[in-house]
């Protein structure tokens, strides 16, 4: 009897604490883990994230440090893990450098709409901000899409589904090569202005990375005018969705050259900090200081980091236990760079007789070479991270009026009288090699130094590397600029860019009086190496299919190492020096060979059949 | 409790079994094999170089069955029964007929010649030993008026397989005083790393501007002992 009232009271008690209740502070609360559209659209700092998401899907090729694909073309060779050897031993097929990513466009599309629709309470600077951050990352990656395909649908809203049975209205058609580009160029222009709150940041897009993508999209879209055309049977649809009319080649090679002398008037230096001009040019993508870099993708030590140092750093300066020297520079590559007298850099390894010419030092033969040889490549004799490498492939001994090389069983092993009593003494193979058929050392004699961090612990997996990756930088403005005006016949300006930018790489002042093409290109390949600019200019001088000709014969498709060896010949006057050797490594096995249809990647049958309206390309 | 377990598994075993039906296809049993000819004569062509494409109507997805080419002109696809279209693709040799298909009906074997227009052709080829040298007589005819000539070359090589990927010696002809339709000679003289073997294989190429692929001779083996 009497629980029962004790029950009674509780309920009461209990119905009167949820009248008490306030509706609103208990069931209308923000949810802790969904974001609404209000709330997205309308904090600058949810939206600063958003975007930051975009920034790091920024497409690219061969470039943010990607290993593997550094070594595809003609710069290097892997010489890493025997996994990857299929990188020294395959074809271009026909969906190489294929990329469709309409997915990305989407998400970029359904921001931009959902910004002119819901961010009531951003300032209009902010508004207009965001907008063409976006519109940016929209027009670099219709940028990417053209480079590698070639025209494509242009698609600026979201495609919705309206579920009538009938997808038509979905499928969008190919566009033009150079309505794409045109494309690019229109919105860039809009939003370049709205980007000058950006104009302190450089891992933002800001006016001059607008400027930037416009000088160099300007100058892709007039060389495939220009030397498509110059074909013997020029690459084309019927529809132009590949192929440029020449007659557009000088609108943009001046486009081109505005923008990019828009930014060579802007607040950027080419970097200019260490005397030592090898050690500068390495420096200059190295730290993240200087005026040189226009707009980068940011790494940070445990919040964002990568491996390439971890991939790539000398084998005997390793810190992991794991892994290193995977991208191997090639000899063509290295002989790219010039004296700095002028002269063309092919090493001098042998007297016109055919004997070998004996170096007092190791280095010697990379003597007064370009100061960027240095930046880039770790070659015999040189140094990273203050420390020597050890490079050197074995001793030469002298046997039937040749010489004859021996290379050490273990790495870093010195002389004893393996090779007889006479010969006793001093380093036999170094500690970095190279070996001739072997993983995890370098396979060609170089080492690459560029993009490498030098920072303590980079090279571990660990801790790994913070370097940050330049996507745009003046050094490449001044070469879009010198052959942007070439083209147009400036040649008194072109002749000024460039000879700034050998300048800085140790060249005296004017090296160049008398500009050609070669000289532009080859000055880009030095300039730029590694950084994803090779591919796509063999493609739009139309010179990809010559330079990588797929012949087993061809000094360029092949990848070479050039293989130092020290000279053990008792009494001679030689004894102690060094001579070098050219060689084509094991585990290089096939030749680079770009064909025809290698231009524009073949289009997934997949989106073909989704899409009828899609045209395939050239070849495919 | 055990009965049932057991009785489970024999349930779930018989299950799979009968899924086995379903799922898997039985292998392609018929084959369709054939050459490219021009005026009757198959036309040779790089070892993993230029390729067919075969097509077949009535999927709701379409996707191509490549068709690859031995080096000397021929070809065999495992395939069934049924009716397929076959597509001559560009950066080929021959003229792009990607539109121009050739409807194939494949049942059991079938064997076919798939005709070609070479941009160029070369004819009456033989090839001699002379001391160190080999010499190559032929004849290169223009087939598509369009078609300008880019390279003349004749190819020495030590496997089989040669081609202007792979060769030991390749030598240019001269085409500024070649005439179409006329005997041309190419004299290549025998490298050192050739000229002990016993025997090279010879080709020779003819590339129009037109594409990136060679029309190439049949390869022959010339004795040199």
């Amino acid at each position: 009897m009497k629980l029962r009232y004790i029950y009674m009271g509780i309920m009461l008690f209990t119905v009167s604490l949820l009248n008490s209740c306030k509706h609103d502070d208990w069931f209308d609360r923000d949810s802790k883990n969904l974001i609404t559209d209000e709330q997205l659209w309308n904090d600058p700092k949810l939206l600063t994230s958003l975007v930051a998401n975009y920034y790091d899907r920024l497409p690219t090729m061969h470039g943010v440090f990607n290993t593997g694909g550094m070594t595809e073309l003609d710069d290097a060779m892997w010489s890493g893990h025997r996994d990857q050897n299929w990188r020294n031993d395959f074809q271009f097929g026909d969906d190489y450098g294929r990329y469709w990513d309409y997915g990305f466009i989407r998400d970029l599309n359904l921001s931009l709409e959902n910004i002119e629709k819901l961010s009531t309470q951003l300032t209009d600077v902010q508004r207009k901000q965001y907008i063409a951050e976006i519109r940016f990352i929209r027009a670099f990656v219709y940028f990417e899409l053209v480079k590698r395909m070639g025209g494509v649908p242009i698609v600026t809203t979201q495609l919705i589904y309206d579920f009538s049975g009938d997808p038509t209205p979905l499928q969008v058609a190919r566009s033009k090569e150079h309505e794409v580009y045109d494309f690019i160029y229109k919105e860039l222009e809009e939003i370049k202005e709205d980007l000058v709150v950006n104009n302190n940041s450089k891992t933002r897009a800001n006016k001059y990375a607008a400027l930037a993508l416009e000088s160099r999209a300007m100058l892709y879209a007039a060389s495939i005018a220009k030397y498509n055309n110059l074909m013997a049977s020029p690459i084309t649809t019927a529809g132009g969705e590949v192929g440029i009319p020449a007659n557009m080649a000088t609108a943009y090679y001046s486009k081109s050259l505005a923008a990019s002398k828009e930014i060579m008037d802007g607040p950027y230096v080419l970097y200019n900090e260490n005397a030592d001009k090898g050690a500068n040019f390495y420096d200059m993508l190295n730290k993240k200081t200087g005026k040189e870099v226009i707009f980068a993708k940011d790494f940070a030590t445990s919040l964002k980091v990568h491996r390439f140092a971890y991939d790539n750093i000398v084998r005997s300066l390793t810190e992991d236990n794991e892994s290193s020297s995977t991208v191997s520079p090639s000899l063509s590559f290295v002989e790219s760079f010039d004296y700095l007298d002028g002269s063309k850099g092919t090493l001098h390894n042998k007297n016109a007789d055919g004997s070998y010419i004996a170096y007092q030092h190791i280095d010697d033969i990379f003597a007064n070479k370009d100061a960027r040889l240095f930046g880039t490549v770790v070659y015999p004799g040189t140094s990273f991270r203050g420390k020597s490498v050890s490079i050197q492939a074995g001793v030469a001994i002298w046997n039937n009026n040749n010489y004859r090389f021996h290379v050490a069983p273990q790495l870093g092993q010195q002389l004893k009288e393996e090779l007889g009593k006479e010969y006793a003494g001093g380093l036999w193979t170094g500690f970095d090699g190279p070996l001739y058929d072997a993983q995890d050392v370098s396979n060609t004699g170089f080492y690459i130094r560029k993009f490498v961090s030098d920072a303590p612990a980079a090279s571990t997996r660990g801790t790994s590397a913070a370097n940050w990756w330049p996507w745009f930088r003046l050094g490449e403005i001044y070469l879009n600029a010198t052959e942007a005006a070439f083209e147009l016949g400036q040649l008194g300006d072109a002749q000024m860019y460039v000879n700034k930018v050998r300048e800085r790489a140790g060249f005296p002042a004017n090296s160049v009086v008398k500009l050609t093409m070669d000289i532009i290109r080859n000055e880009r390949r030095v300039e730029l190496a590694f950084e994803d600019h090779r591919f796509y200019d063999l493609k739009r001088w139309r010179m990809a299919h010559l330079v990588w000709g797929g012949s087993e014969n061809d000094a360029n498709a092949v990848v070479y190492g050039l293989y130092a060896y020290r000279i053990a010949r008792p009494g001679h006057v030689d004894n102690g020096k060094f001579i070098f050797e050219r060689v084509r490594p094991a585990r290089f096995r096939r030749a680079r060979f770009f064909r025809m249809a290698n231009y524009y990647a073949s289009i997934s049958q997949d989106v073909i059949n989704k899409n009828p309206k899609i045209v395939r390309n050239p070849f495919h | 409790m055990n009965m049932k377990f057991f009785s489970l598994i024999v349930v779930c075993a018989s299950l799979q079994l009968i899924g086995c039906e379903y799922d898997n296809y039985e292998a392609p049993k018929s084959t369709l094999s054939g050459r490219v000819v021009y005026e009757g004569k198959t036309v040779a062509v790089r070892n993993n170089g230029p390729q067919l494409e075969l097509w077949q109507d009535g999927y709701a997805l379409r996707s191509a069955i490549p068709v690859y080419f031995n080096q000397d002109g021929t070809f065999a696809v495992s395939l069934f029964d049924g009716e397929y279209k076959l597509v001559r693709k560009g950066d080929s040799p021959w003229l792009q007929q990607a539109t121009d298909t050739i409807l194939v009906e494949v049942k059991g074997n079938t064997i076919i010649d798939v005709p070609v227009t070479p941009y160029f052709t070369v004819t009456n080829e033989s090839f001699k030993k002379n001391n160190n040298s080999i010499t190559a007589n032929f004849t290169v005819n223009k087939i598509v008026s369009t078609a300008n000539l880019e390279y003349v070359r004749l190819y020495l090589g030590k496997s089989i397989l040669t081609d202007q990927v792979q060769q030991e010696l390749r030598i240019d002809a001269n085409l500024s005083t070649l005439t179409l339709g006329q005997p041309t000679t190419i004299v290549g003289e025998l490298p050192d790393n050739l000229k002990n073997l016993d025997y090279v294989f010879v080709r020779v190429g003819v590339k129009s501007t037109l594409s990136g692929e060679y029309y190439y001779t049949q390869v022959q083996k010339i004795a040199l002992k």
